[in-house]
């Protein structure tokens, strides 16, 4: 993508794949979980802090909003029941909290990515939302128009307080380790996906629906996170799509049967997000 | 080989150009005078010295159809354990680069070869030169001589050889295997006539950009960057 390029096209950039898209796709990855697998045990995030060579950045910084986990687990907890305000218990739902893990939504027609002054974030042809660390000046406006809240900004560089020296040998050297002053979010482990689509090309194929994972997926003990190309009928992700009829193009699904449990977080927007979650179902 | 057409089937190299500039002008220069034909067996020479000037110069490395960088990029002279003489391996012996560099078709990363390889040959061939004592010393003390690193692309660049080596070697059936080191040359420079190697090219963003835009190598920010 040539500086040339982006001038050109700037708002065909814009276009997700219901629209045409702006380039030939080869994959679309996404991701389909299901909430009524998590448990909450936070694994995907440790697993992503492991592979992506994220900061810890301490609880100071955590309580200033500095925190740099690209995948969070956030806590829902039910509206309390009005008749029990006074039992001391109550504030606590007895069924406990409800988790969702949440990271980039890859979305296809991101809110990101046409603020960016200097196209540090675009649309890759595998249909993901991309961060170039390097062309990244820091001007957080793909922050300001996220409304996922999922990327998140170096403040500071983390390099010696987050790795200090023994530990600097856990950090994965497919993937860069981010200064201060860049915009950093999920990538969809595209080191992963990069190391896949190589060696499928090596061996003149296509890359198989399962060959590799993301690490959140790897690391789920309960087998919530399914990740694959949507392009593909036959993948498991695109299946469990179809199966809870969720499509992409659509600020609202229309579905007949309310028992499907799929649903997109804040489709309504139109930002086209490439995450689909199943609900929890309760017994209440 | 035809003018106007390099031996990859793409258009001219700069250097080709440059040549037939350099034709052209002495042509008008022999055919503004009378005595032009007097020139001739001296053109002829020129010519001769020139052809041969531009083969070596692509033979020096030229990316095909891209636009040679300007300017010298001399990297400095690192100093290696063994002062390891690649002439005397590839230009002499005509070892094939990926004798020794056999990770190169298989991974992302060239590599070196084993102490193990090396003393392969090393234990019959040439075992009375310092050199090679030095090489015999390490492997009986069995450690790998700290070989230093002399083209280093920075940490956010994802480079594969493998992908390279397939799109202009093992896919590329006007180039046989046995001449991978005019390949190798794009980026690495003549190796060949080193002893221990220097790099010679910028290695930077431009100059990846150039050939990937000449072959159609791709041009998404994600394939290079990490």
């Amino acid at each position: 993508m040539s500086l040339k390029n982006i001038l050109e096209n700037w708002s065909h950039y814009r276009r997700g794949i219901e629209q045409g898209g702006h380039h030939k796709y080869e994959h679309m990855w996404g991701m389909a979980l299901d909430l009524n697998k998590c448990i909450g045990c936070n694994a995907c995030s440790v697993a992503c802090y492991a592979e992506n060579n994220l900061a810890v950045v301490g609880h100071d910084r955590f309580a200033k909003n500095q925190v740099m986990h690209w995948l969070r687990i956030e806590r829902y907890w039910d509206e309390p029941d009005l008749d029990k305000v006074s039992d001391s218990t109550s504030q606590y739902q007895e069924h406990g909290a409800s988790f969702l893990p949440m990271m980039c939504q890859q979305c296809n027609a991101a809110t990101c990515e046409p603020v960016c002054p200097v196209a540090a974030t675009y649309h890759t042809p595998d249909g993901l939302n991309a961060q170039v660390y390097n062309r990244c000046i820091g001007s957080r406006y793909c922050s300001n128009n996220c409304p996922y809240r999922l990327r998140y900004f170096n403040w500071f560089s983390f390099y010696e307080s987050s790795w200090p020296a023994p530990l600097h040998l856990q950090l994965n050297p497919d993937l860069t380790v981010r200064d201060k002053g860049v915009m950093e979010k999920c990538t969809f482990c595209v080191q992963r996906i990069r190391v896949a689509k190589d060696k499928a090309k090596m061996e003149n194929r296509k890359v198989v629906d399962g060959e590799f994972q993301t690490s959140c997926q790897q690391s789920c003990p309960t087998t919530a996170i399914v990740f694959g190309d949507m392009l593909d009928p036959e993948s498991k992700v695109s299946t469990l799509w179809r199966t809870h009829q969720v499509e992409l193009g659509k600020t609202k699904q229309a579905k007949q049967n309310r028992e499907l449990r799929g649903y997109r977080v804040f489709e309504a927007l139109n930002t086209e997000p490439k995450v689909m979650y199943m609900e929890r179902v309760r017994e209440v | 080989m035809e003018l106007g057409e390099n031996r990859f089937g793409g258009k001219m190299s700069v250097n080709d150009r440059g040549f037939m500039s350099l034709m052209n002008r002495t042509e008008e220069l022999s055919g503004g005078r009378k005595t032009g034909w007097l020139w001739a067996p001296f053109l002829s020479l020129m010519v001769f010295a020139l052809m041969l000037s531009s083969v070596e110069a692509y033979a020096e490395g030229t990316v095909p159809n891209a636009v040679p960088p300007k300017g010298t990029y001399e990297g400095k002279n690192v100093e290696q354990p063994i002062e390891f003489p690649h002439d005397i391996h590839a230009k002499i012996n005509e070892i094939n680069c990926m004798y020794c560099h056999t990770y190169a078709r298989r991974s992302k990363v060239a590599g070196i070869p084993p102490t193990s390889k090396c003393m392969g040959c090393h234990s019959v061939i040439a075992t009375d030169k310092p050199r090679i004592k030095k090489l015999t010393e390490y492997w009986e003390k069995r450690e790998p001589p700290p070989w230093k690193k002399v083209h280093d692309v920075p940490d956010y660049v994802h480079f594969t050889h493998e992908k390279h080596l397939k799109r202009f070697v093992f896919d590329n059936p006007e180039l046989p295997v046995e001449r991978v080191s005019e390949v190798c040359a794009f980026c690495h420079g003549e190796v060949k006539n080193m002893t221990v190697a220097h790099k010679v090219k910028p290695l930077n963003m431009g100059f990846c950009v150039r050939c990937h835009e000449a072959n159609k190598g791709p041009s998404d920010c994600w394939k290079c960057h990490k």
